[in-house]
This record gives structure tokens, C-alpha cells and sequence, in this order.
């Protein structure tokens, strides 16, 4: 195992720059996820890393050697693709040694290695089969087993679950957080469900655009986000954002005045120089205030008209307005509610967020982890 | 469905059917069947057949020009088809790579398939002409590999070898348009994994390429087979001195002594080989 060093990596296509001088190190041992929407670097970095494409500007760091100019197999990687990329005309046996055999390894080396894969992703009894006869669930063990039989300093995933069905997602990604675990992998994942970012990362990087937004914990990725992009990317329903004037030592905002003073980490003197700010509060914080017990640091939102409620079973989704802007509120199944009725949501004021309205950046440190 | 409309539908079926199997009976099967006929019978020029069993399969069997032209159709096989399946696999690999006008050099490839027998012959009678063809001026007069200007079209087994390089001129395009099209269905990514793995240009060349075109490569070198064992136009109008088994048949049946029930034999035996490979194409290459 090694770690893993981006310094000022830039990557272009002709004059088109797709990644912008990206910086990330990631640990020995460290399981690291880049997300981000369609387009946002995320694949591409991961395929610098590999040696798949060219590094157009910057330094790749695997262990102590920079890898700029090695081919790929002279890197030590891994990597699982998102079309699981086996070879048709081969075994799954076959498929899983291939590289093993190539690298020099002993046959009793091979064997043992295979043994090993088959029996923690259960592969034994495909063997002998091609890939076409697989279905895509075990396909994609496939495709990890022949990543893991590889000693390999790092780890790629390439999307690896997005062409599995979601009850298969939700069990292939338990599978890849225990052996990831098991084998104490370093390991980068690409992926654009927070879902799988958010649960299988030690660290997860949020990129758009070809910069890193933000590279944090997910629990800081979700109740620090350092921008509305962040905010809204990570977390479903997304946060809701409204904008709101400061006035007197307060946020007014539909009619509803918060006092700053009772926000984590803000006092009044902070948004001396604002106007307007953006209230962030994401609908999972959230509750129906017939149960809470009135605190000190509750606020309550009185009069609001529910436009649509959506049950989910334990979860319901509440749509309704803040003047004009529309909210979600995330409740569970305690509360009985129907459309077109008015009720009162109270909210955690150490959770509520505030962002720059020209900027999108968090303001101050708001929010508590 | 009821039987009623089972059996409208199997009426309408049959309907539908009729014509194409007319044609064919008429134009394919009844032929054939004539064809068989004949082989059994001395066939006089005035129309009388005598009937004269095995006799002209025995005496095809015991003639030497018919051996001669039975090796040479397995030498003009063996280098054609090699030929054209491996210029054609190399000009699609090259083709599948990006590079300037990439799109107008996969067309101009393909011209030799499309240009018409005859005004081609023309040409590559010229290029070997003993006087005044480019061939003997550049073997004799620039590069001097040879003192004397050869008759390559001439000596029928020169002769042999410029209808081979004919018929891989011609005909390699369309080896190449089924490869070239199979080539770009291959997914990148398997490339990407080879190279993970460790292969190199060659090796991904080897584990990659050649398994997934394994089929096309097989339908290509059948059908070419197929298609060359009864080419007649290219090698009778190029140099008809070579007597590959259509020749052999065409000269039996319409010159000299005309032997139409010894054709109709020969054909009868290459009828078979032919119902052979293409049993063999059918049962085993389009199920790979």
C-alpha cells in the first residue's frame, strides 16, 4: 500500500481545461471518494492517477516516485471500470489471474490468490463460466476480485456500481466498504451518487467544474458544506435556501425573524456588514413542533401551509413555501399530516447555516459537527 | 390463436413465400438438378445425350489437367484469401487510428472493391506488360534485379501469382470494412484493463484485438473461400492461361472438344466442397 499525491494537476483537452490544478493527498490506507455532477473532473483525475490519460500540467505522487511518464501497469494499480471491462473470450478464472500471471507471480502464488478473491466474493462456483453467461451483480465481483488479486499500492473505481440495479448497488457497496476495510486498502472512488460517497469514504472530495469544492469528513461535507454548491450536491431532498435581509439583529425572511445571536458560532456584530444573507437548512433538521418540547435554541416556524405531503413509509416529504421560494421538510411517520393543512416546524438553530449571497461561500464557521 | 386464424396466417405465409421460392427453384435449384443430370450423360452438340453412368466422373478422375487444376485452385485459395484477410486486418487497424482526413483515406480504400472488373484488368495488364509495363521497367531499367523483361502474365505460373496479387488488391476492402467495422465496437475500457494488467501494444493486440474480431476474422476467410472457389471473371480476363477449377470447367465445356457432361461432373464435385463449407459456415462460425 502507498499513498496518493495530486500536486497542481491540470488537465486540458486542446485549450479546454477539464481539470484545474487539483490538489489531494490521500493516505496510506485511506479510502478516499471524488463525486461531483457529470463532467467535473472526477473520471479524469481518476484516469491520471491510473495512466490512462496524460498529465497535462503537475505532479502524481504513488508512494515516494512520481508517476507522470510511467505506463500504467508500471504504477502497481487496480482498477475496477464501470463497464466491468473483463475479457469475453476468457474464464472468470482466467480473467481474475490474467494480470497476476503477467506480473511474474509463482503458480502457487496465483492459486492462492485466487482461492482467496473466489471465496470472499463467493465466485467459486463461476469460475469456469465467461462473462457473458454472468449477471451484472456477479460480473462486478468479477471485475473487483480481479482488481483485488493484484498486490497493488492503490486502488481505482471507475463508477464501478452505476450499472447495477439499486437493491445490487446498496449490497455491492457494503461488500466494497468491508473489503476495503478487510484489506486496509488505499483506495480512490469515483462516483456521482452521494449515497456511495457519503458511506464509503474516509474522505470525500466535492469537484465541479474541474476544482475540488471542498475535501472534508462526510459528516463535515454534510453539516459543514463550504458552499451552496456543496450544500445542495450532497444531502436529499437538497437544502433548502432562502434568502434573507438582516435587520436589527435579525434575519427576516417571510415574515419569520431569527435572532443571529441564537445561530452556532455567529453574533450579530459578524453580519455587521451584510445586507442579505442565504439561510441554509437542510429538510432533514426539520421537526413537526407538536413534538418537541419548547428550548432556547428551537425556532419556530408558525403557519406553514403544507402544498404536498410524499410518504416514503418511516420518512415523509413536505413540500411547502417560504414567500415565494419552496422548501422541503423531511418529518417521519409520527406525524400525521395532510395536504393543504397548517402546521408549525421547528428547526435547530445550531444547525441552520449562512452562505454569501454573491459568493455561495459558508459564512463564519456556522454549524456544528 | 385459433385454428382458423393459424391456419389463414399459414396460407397468407405461404402466399408470401411463393415468389421468392419460384425464382429460386427456377434460377437456383433447377440448374443444379440439370446440372446432375447432365453429369451422367454424353452430351452431343446437336442435343443428344447418351447415357453413360459414372463414366465421366471416372474419366475426370483419371485426368491430369484436372489434378493440375484442382493445385492450382488450392495455391490461388491459400495466397488470396491469407492475403486479403491480413492486408485487410492491417489496413483496418490502421484505419481505426485517428489522424488527419482519416474519414476520406477509409473511402479511397475502398475504390479497387468497387471499380468494375474489366477496366481494371486493363490496367494491371499494362503494369505487366513485357514492353512498355512499369513492372519490367522498374525491375529491369531502375532497380537492375533482373537482366531480362519477363512475360509475367504470359508464363502461367508467374501468371498464377499476379492473379493472386489481383485478387488481394481487389477484394481486400471488403475484409477490411467488416473487420474496420468490428474493430471500432471493441470498448475502449478492455484496452485500458490489458494495459493495467501489464500488456503491452502487442499483447493488448493479442488478448484484445484478435478474440473479440475472432468471429469476423472466421466469416471473412469462409466466405472468401467460398466466393474464390468459383471466381472466374478476374483470373480469365487477367490471364486466362491459369487454370484454376472454374477455367478448367469453362475450357471442358465450351472449347476445343466440347465436353459439356465433364463439366457438368466437375461442378458437381465442386457443388459439394461448396455445400461442405457452407454447412461448416453455418453450423459453426455464426454460432460462435
Amino acid at each position: 500500500m502507498s499513498s496518493v499525491i495530486l500536486r497542481n494537476v491540470c488537465k486540458s483537452y486542446g485549450n479546454l481545461p477539464i481539470v484545474k490544478s487539483l490538489n489531494l493527498e490521500v493516505k496510506d490506507g485511506e479510502f478516499v471518494v471524488l463525486v461531483g455532477p457529470s463532467g467535473c473532473g472526477k473520471s479524469t483525475t481518476l484516469r491520471m492517477v491510473a495512466g490512462l490519460e496524460d498529465i497535462t500540467q503537475g505532479d502524481v505522487h504513488i508512494g515516494d516516485q512520481v508517476v507522470n511518464d510511467l505506463p500504467p501497469h508500471k504504477r502497481n494499480i487496480a482498477m475496477v471500470f464501470q463497464n466491468y471491462a473483463l475479457y469475453p473470450h476468457m474464464s472468470v478464472r482466467e480473467n481474475i489471474v490474467f494480470g497476476l500471471k503477467k506480473s511474474g507471480a509463482d503458480a502457487t502464488t496465483i492459486a492462492s490468490k485466487l482461492a482467496d478473491v473466489s471465496e470472499m466474493l463467493k465466485l467459486n462456483e463461476y469460475l469456469d463460466r465467461k462473462p457473458a453467461d454472468l449477471s451484472g451483480g456477479q460480473r462486478q465481483r468479477v471485475a473487483m476480485g480481479r482488481a483485488l488479486a493484484r498486490d497493488a499500492d492503490v486502488y481505482l473505481f471507475d463508477e464501478p456500481l452505476s450499472n447495477l440495479d439499486a437493491k445490487l448497488r446498496h449490497h455491492m457497496r457494503t461488500e466494497i466498504a468491508r473489503i476495503q476495510h478487510q484489506y486496509n486498502m488505499t483506495a480512490i472512488y469515483v462516483t456521482h451518487d452521494q449515497v456511495e460517497a457519503m458511506t464509503l469514504g474516509d474522505r470525500v472530495v466535492v469537484m465541479r467544474d474541474g476544482i475540488v469544492e471542498q475535501v472534508g469528513t462526510p459528516m463535515e461535507i454534510y453539516l459543514q458544506p463550504s458552499s451552496t454548491f456543496v450544500a445542495t450536491f450532497i444531502g436529499s431532498p437538497a437544502m433548502n435556501l432562502i434568502e434573507a435581509q438582516v435587520e436589527d439583529g435579525e434575519l427576516v425572511f417571510s415574515g419569520y425573524r431569527i435572532p443571529i445571536s441564537k445561530i452556532a458560532n455567529t453574533s450579530e456584530a459578524d453580519l455587521q456588514v451584510y445586507r442579505k444573507v442565504l439561510v441554509g437548512i437542510r429538510p432533514d433538521f426539520f421537526e413537526d413542533s407538536q413534538l418537541t418540547s419548547p428550548s432556547d435554541h428551537l425556532f419556530e416556524f408558525g403557519s406553514v401551509k403544507v402544498d404536498l405531503v410524499e410518504n416514503l413509509g418511516f420518512d415523509k416529504e413536505i413540500t411547502f413555501k417560504f414567500g415565494q421560494e419552496e422548501a422541503k421538510a423531511r418529518l417521519d411517520l409520527r406525524s400525521h399530516i395532510v395536504r393543504e393543512q397548517v402546521i408549525s416546524l421547528s428547526v435547530d438553530l445550531n444547525r441552520v447555516l449562512l452562505f454569501d449571497t454573491s459568493s455561495q461561500g459558508m459564512l463564519l464557521n456556522a454549524g456544528s459537527l | 390463436m385459433s385454428s382458423v386464424l393459424i391456419k389463414n396466417e399459414a396460407r397468407l405465409g405461404l402466399k408470401l413465400v411463393a415468389p421468392a421460392v419460384g425464382i429460386i427453384g427456377l434460377l437456383v435449384i433447377y440448374p443444379i438438378l440439370f446440372n446432375v443430370y447432365l453429369s451422367f450423360f454424353d452430351v452431343q452438340l446437336n442435343g443428344t445425350k447418351i447415357f453413360v453412368g459414372f463414366d465421366n466422373y471416372s474419366e475426370l478422375l483419371g485426368n491430369p489437367r484436372y489434378y493440375n487444376s484442382i493445385g492450382i485452385s488450392v495455391v490461388y485459395l491459400l495466397g488470396t484469401v491469407t492475403g486479403t484477410t491480413v492486408l485487410g486486418l492491417a489496413a483496418a487497424i490502421l484505419m481505426n487510428q485517428e489522424f488527419h482526413f482519416r474519414n476520406l483515406a477509409r473511402g479511397l480504400i475502398l475504390l479497387p472493391y468497387f471499380a468494375p472488373v474489366i477496366s481494371v484488368v486493363f490496367g494491371w495488364q499494362f503494369i505487366f506488360d513485357p514492353v512498355n509495363g512499369i513492372y519490367n521497367h522498374v525491375m529491369v531499367d531502375v532497380l537492375h534485379l533482373s537482366d531480362t523483361r519477363e512475360n509475367m502474365i504470359g508464363d502461367p505460373d508467374s501468371a498464377l501469382f499476379v492473379v493472386i496479387l489481383f485478387d488481394i488488391w481487389k477484394h481486400f476492402p471488403i475484409a477490411y470494412l467488416l473487420l474496420l467495422a468490428k474493430l471500432q465496437s471493441v470498448p475502449k475500457d478492455l484496452y485500458e484493463a490489458a494495459a493495467i494488467d501489464g500488456q503491452n501494444a502487442w499483447g493488448r493486440f493479442w488478448h484484445v484485438t484478435l478474440p473479440e474480431l475472432k468471429f469476423v476474422i472466421a466469416t471473412v476467410v469462409l466466405l472468401r473461400i467460398i466466393w474464390n472457389l468459383n471466381r472466374f471473371e478476374d483470373v480469365f480476363l487477367l490471364a486466362p492461361n491459369v487454370e484454376t477449377l472454374p477455367i478448367f470447367t469453362y475450357y471442358q465445356a465450351f472449347s476445343g472438344v466440347v465436353d459439356q457432361g465433364g463439366a457438368a461432373a466437375i461442378s458437381v464435385i465442386q457443388l459439394l466442397v461448396l455445400v461442405g463449407l457452407i454447412w461448416l459456415y453455418v453450423r459453426k462460425v455464426l454460432k460462435w
